[in-house]
């Protein structure tokens, strides 16, 4: 198969399996604020562990690239936040249904999953099974994020089919970011650790702005703590065996 | 063999005294305010979680399934430490409670990660002692930032600077104490090291996720902490590669 036709598979896998985060909400109406907090520790656990084979990997093809590049992911991540008034948001106010609100929280997703999609890109450019594994550990880490999402959204009397529908719409984003990166590092090779350490340095600044300061809130910091790391652990394990 | 062993003693000592190094900055530090303990916490947390990314590149390195298992142990071990701690009203110098709890896991944690690496030193000690300068100066300066991970911890609890250092000193003796049998018996420790690094890791990660992140995203901005975490941890992981 063409490389392009791969990452734009692969990509749009990870996107699409947002959609089964509305599962839980077939079933409940809502969820334990408990569980919420857990999904936002798997969530982190695996996008830590996704930064952690994407530095690995990166590091290799230049450790300054790597470097610059991380430190732009993570002001990136932080001045999009700044920016658009998002940076001391709660992310899970399951609450609050003014539209204001609720623009924010489609917004905020959508640019998370720009910053995955580079991660997606940048890592097929490295290696495509190695870029398959990373889609496919983005693509699970996704659900519980989308469950998340759907949380807020059928608090807010969306219907289920609807927020399972705009979680992946707001990962749609990946795609694109997954086929530009590609593209751009295949025609300019030079700035493949670049992109490989803006993922790197957005995924990590993603997780501990976004994901982790929610999920104490929602459940106790031993759980938390426990989801995380095991997820985290799951990501990097699979990586190594199957490398 | 006796005198190489000797040799290898002596250099693991240096890079001991060196971890001492990392108290240095707190020299200069006046005032300690709760944003104080929160970038304390946000700087401990980023270096250990960098410091655990190299000692998974490593452990899988050698054995993936090794690693794993290591690391739950790693886990299970912190869990038992705090059921232990928990039933003790314990000090740490004149503080008590859970910022002593923190103290006690630190320097614990840190100490045990030490007699992983020492073993990792011992081991690669053991291809010819012709680069031991070089590995000694390298873990030595490697040595550093763990110092300071371990003072960003002790010393906003009231320790001086002085005890810091100390405390960073100690957690480091097993790496020399661990390296010379490790060096004399290389293929007897090299099955046990990925079990070692794994654990290692494990104890870490989960630390920083349960005891170190909570406390700091309680104490300062959201974004403060978040960038001061990836920041470290990306710094970290370089440093100890590339150093």
């Amino acid at each position: 198969m063409n490389p392009t036709l791969v990452v734009l598979l692969f990509s749009a896998v990870s996107a699409g399996a947002a959609v089964l985060g509305g599962g839980p909400f077939l079933f409940r109406r809502a969820l334990p604020i408990s569980q919420i907090g857990w999904a936002n520790a798997g969530a982190a656990g695996m996008m830590l562990g996704a930064a952690y084979i994407l530095l690995i990997a990166g590091l290799p093809r230049g450790g300054g690239g790597v470097a610059a590049g991380a430190l732009l992911g993570i002001a990136f991540v932080t001045l999009t936040h700044m920016l658009s008034g998002t940076d001391d948001l709660d992310l899970n106010r399951l609450d609050d249904t003014s539209p204001a609100y609720g623009y924010q929280v489609l917004f905020v997703n959508s640019l998370h999953s720009a910053s995955e999609g580079v991660a997606i890109g940048a890592a097929m450019a490295l290696d495509l099974p190695f870029g398959t594994f990373m889609a496919l550990a983005i693509a699970v880490h996704n659900i519980p994020e989308a469950t998340v999402l759907c949380a807020i959204l059928t608090g807010r009397r969306v219907g289920v089919a609807s927020a399972a529908g705009l979680a992946v719409a707001t990962n749609l984003s990946q795609v694109l970011l997954a086929i530009a990166t590609f593209a751009i590092v295949g025609a300019a090779p030079a700035t493949l650790p670049w992109a490989a350490g803006f993922a790197v340095g957005a995924l990590i600044q993603l997780v501990m702005a976004e994901l982790l300061p929610e999920s104490y809130h929602q459940a106790g910091h031993r759980s938390i703590a426990l989801v995380a790391v095991l997820a985290m652990g799951m990501v990097v394990f699979l990586q190594s065996v199957l490398a | 063999m006796t005198g190489a062993a000797l040799t290898v003693l002596l250099y693991g000592l240096i890079t001991a005294l060196a971890t001492g190094l990392g108290a240095v900055p707190f020299l200069f530090l006046r005032s300690i305010s709760p944003r104080v303990v929160a970038s304390a916490n946000a700087v401990a947390g980023g270096l250990m979680l960098g410091a655990s990314f190299g000692l998974v590149a490593e452990g899988t390195h050698y054995g993936a399934w090794q690693t794993l298992v290591g690391a739950l142990l790693g886990v299970v071990f912190i869990l038992v430490t705090q059921r232990l701690l928990g039933d003790h009203d314990i000090e740490f110098g004149r503080v008590r409670g859970a910022d002593a709890r923190r103290m006690v896991l630190i320097v614990l944690v840190m100490t045990v990660h030490s007699f992983a690496e020492g073993v990792a030193v011992g081991v690669s000690f053991g291809g010819g002692p012709t680069l031991a300068f070089v590995i000694t100066l390298a873990i030595a300066v490697h040595n550093i930032p763990e110092g300071l991970a371990i003072s960003a911890v002790l010393r906003p609890r009231g320790v001086s600077v002085l005890a810091c250092a100390g405390w960073s000193i100690f957690s480091s003796l097993p790496q020399p104490l661990m390296s010379v049998p490790a060096f004399l018996f290389v293929e007897a420790f090299r099955s046990a090291l990925p079990y070692g690094l794994g654990f290692a890791a494990g104890a870490m990660v989960f630390m920083v996720l349960e005891e170190l992140l909570p406390e700091a995203y309680n104490r300062a901005r959201r974004p403060v902490v978040a960038v001061q975490v990836s920041v470290t941890l990306v710094a970290m992981v370089l440093f100890q590669q590339y150093l």
